[in-house]
């Protein structure tokens, strides 16, 4: 199996531009990749990173195919430049915006998050990004506002896995206005200190990093501030066994498969498996969005 | 036809070693991190696919003569006990690698998970056929209870393809290939049964009248 490199994965356009986009974001390009090695947050894990090509060949990105080599193969053919997104359930005349025009002036930071995937498998991955309250600090939402609502970009020409009605595109999730605020979620649009690949949802997605990974919605052009609990892929698809909340918990086991344990990334065919974390080793964090919930009723 | 004849001419210890050699090989690879970035499970489905496969081409041997006059027949035990041994490998990957030999994990999941109960008993299944699949034991049983014990072989793979449909989130491509194929093999099947001849021979009498 060939390992493809970054730059074999990204459009060389794009690759290009990452300079353009380092310039726009009133950094040199020096200092952006340089920042992530040096400034930790505290909200990031010590645990090691799992490499890039790890990161960039094993992914879950159905728009692109449903195995999980899939979207490293095919994920160019996703134009990510120019990018709008749309927001709704916001009083400002103004409701589309440039990606440009959302990141200008925001400060890019580095996040090492664990990702643990439903199916029963985790990574640990250095994201660049911001906190999503940041962008949603800037706009005019609507008081009554309970939850929000992310989709991700419905184009079946650039995005084959479309074609098939594998799931009900466009994809889309969901949190409550409580989680969104969170400071543990973000929003990446780079990785390992460069641009994000097409595969990990370029160029603008969210982490959400003590849910399961399918809640990290990619390649988001729509957010809906709204009342109701919004739609959610994977919730609609099969509701037995995948929940609105979909916090991770070793607790409650997935209908077909146990969540007490994970198989490491990267720690190669004899490696051991890892114990599975109440909110993935984040309940310092997160534990008092959920006092009081029964986490088996919504898992 | 050539091809017929090389087939013909092939050696059945010669296709043993190179139907076999992927199970050593794609063992090696996952040992050297040649299997991407999750090797087991990498390894687990590999083997499972290939036993599937072989399962699928062995049943395919009896219609293949009967509709298409290709004769594989001599081959039918070589692929059959292929097959098994890529399932054992399977089950080995599972047992060994995947629940680090957890007794506790293997009986939860006998218990709760219905893609690794209908796995199991798709392999308890095969058991017997592996056991039967030599001169010995065609020798001493009557070929009646052989032929019985060796028609387990659709229930394994009935059984084979709900572990994989179960197994799943969602259908895809692979999903409904074998599924396909499954359900043709099995109309085949149940054509060629004495009772859908009978019935046949009764609907068309009714017809006819």
């Amino acid at each position: 199996m060939k390992i493809l490199k970054y730059s074999d994965v990204t459009p060389h356009n794009i690759y290009l531009n990452r300079r353009k986009f380092v310039e726009a974001l009133g950094l040199t390009s020096l200092a952006f990749v340089a920042t992530p090695t040096t400034a930790k947050q505290s909200y990031s894990t010590s645990a090691k990173p799992n490499t890039i090509d790890e990161i960039t060949n094993y992914n879950n990105f159905y728009e692109f195919g449903t195995s999980k080599t899939d979207p490293a193969k095919y994920a160019q053919s996703l134009t990510t430049d120019p990018w709008e997104i749309t927001f709704e359930g916001v009083s400002q005349n103004k409701k589309k915006f440039d990606l440009a025009e959302i990141l200008k002036g925001k400060t890019l930071q580095e996040r090492i998050y664990r990702l643990r995937c439903v199916e029963g498998w985790s990574m640990v991955i250095p994201w660049i990004g911001f906190p999503l309250h940041d962008l949603i600090n800037e706009l005019e939402v609507n008081s009554n506002a309970k939850f929000v609502a992310f989709e991700t970009v419905y184009r079946p020409t650039e995005m084959r896995g479309q074609k098939r009605a594998t799931l009900d595109w466009p994809y889309r999730e969901g949190l409550t206005m409580k989680e969104a605020l969170h400071p543990l979620t973000f929003i990446a649009t780079g990785l390992y200190g460069k641009e994000l690949p097409n595969q990990n949802g370029a160029p603008f997605r969210l982490v959400v990093p003590w849910k399961y990974g399918f809640k990290s919605i990619k390649s988001i052009t729509k957010i809906s501030f709204i009342e109701e609990q919004p739609y959610t892929t994977w919730s609609s698809e099969n509701p037995r066994e995948y929940g609105f909340y979909s916090n991770v918990n070793p607790n409650v086991d997935h209908p077909r498969w146990s969540q007490a344990t994970e198989r490491v990334i990267g720690e190669g065919l004899f490696g051991e498996r890892r114990k599975t974390e109440l909110f993935n080793g984040y309940i310092e964090e997160v534990g008092d969005l959920y006092k009081g919930m029964d986490l088996k009723k919504y898992y | 036809m050539a091809s017929s004849s090389l087939f013909r001419s092939l050696p059945i210890s010669l296709l043993y070693c190179i139907l076999l050699i992927p199970i050593p090989l794609y063992f090696y690879w996952g040992t050297v991190n040649q299997l991407g970035p999750d090797p087991l499970r990498s390894l687990e489905h590999k083997y499972g696919e290939l036993g599937l496969i072989f399962l699928l081409v062995t049943l395919s041997i009896s219609p293949l003569f009967k509709y298409a006059k290709i004769n594989l027949v001599r081959y039918r035990r070589c692929i059959g006990l292929v097959a098994f041994y890529y399932i054992v490998s399977h089950i080995c990957v599972y047992f060994f690698l995947d629940i680090g030999l957890s007794i506790d994990i293997l009986l939860s999941d006998l218990q709760k998970r219905y893609y690794i109960i209908a796995g199991f008993f798709a392999f308890i299944t095969l058991i017997p056929l592996a056991l039967t699949s030599n001169n010995f034991a065609l020798r001493k049983l009557n070929i009646k209870t052989w032929n019985k014990i060796h028609s387990f072989v659709y229930i394994a793979i009935i059984l084979s393809i709900f572990h994989f449909i179960l197994m799943s989130k969602t259908w895809t491509v692979e999903l409904y290939f074998y599924t396909g194929i499954t359900i043709f093999i099995l109309i085949l099947k149940i054509k060629s049964t004495k009772l859908y001849k009978k019935l046949s021979t009764y609907s068309n009498a009714d017809i006819s009248k």
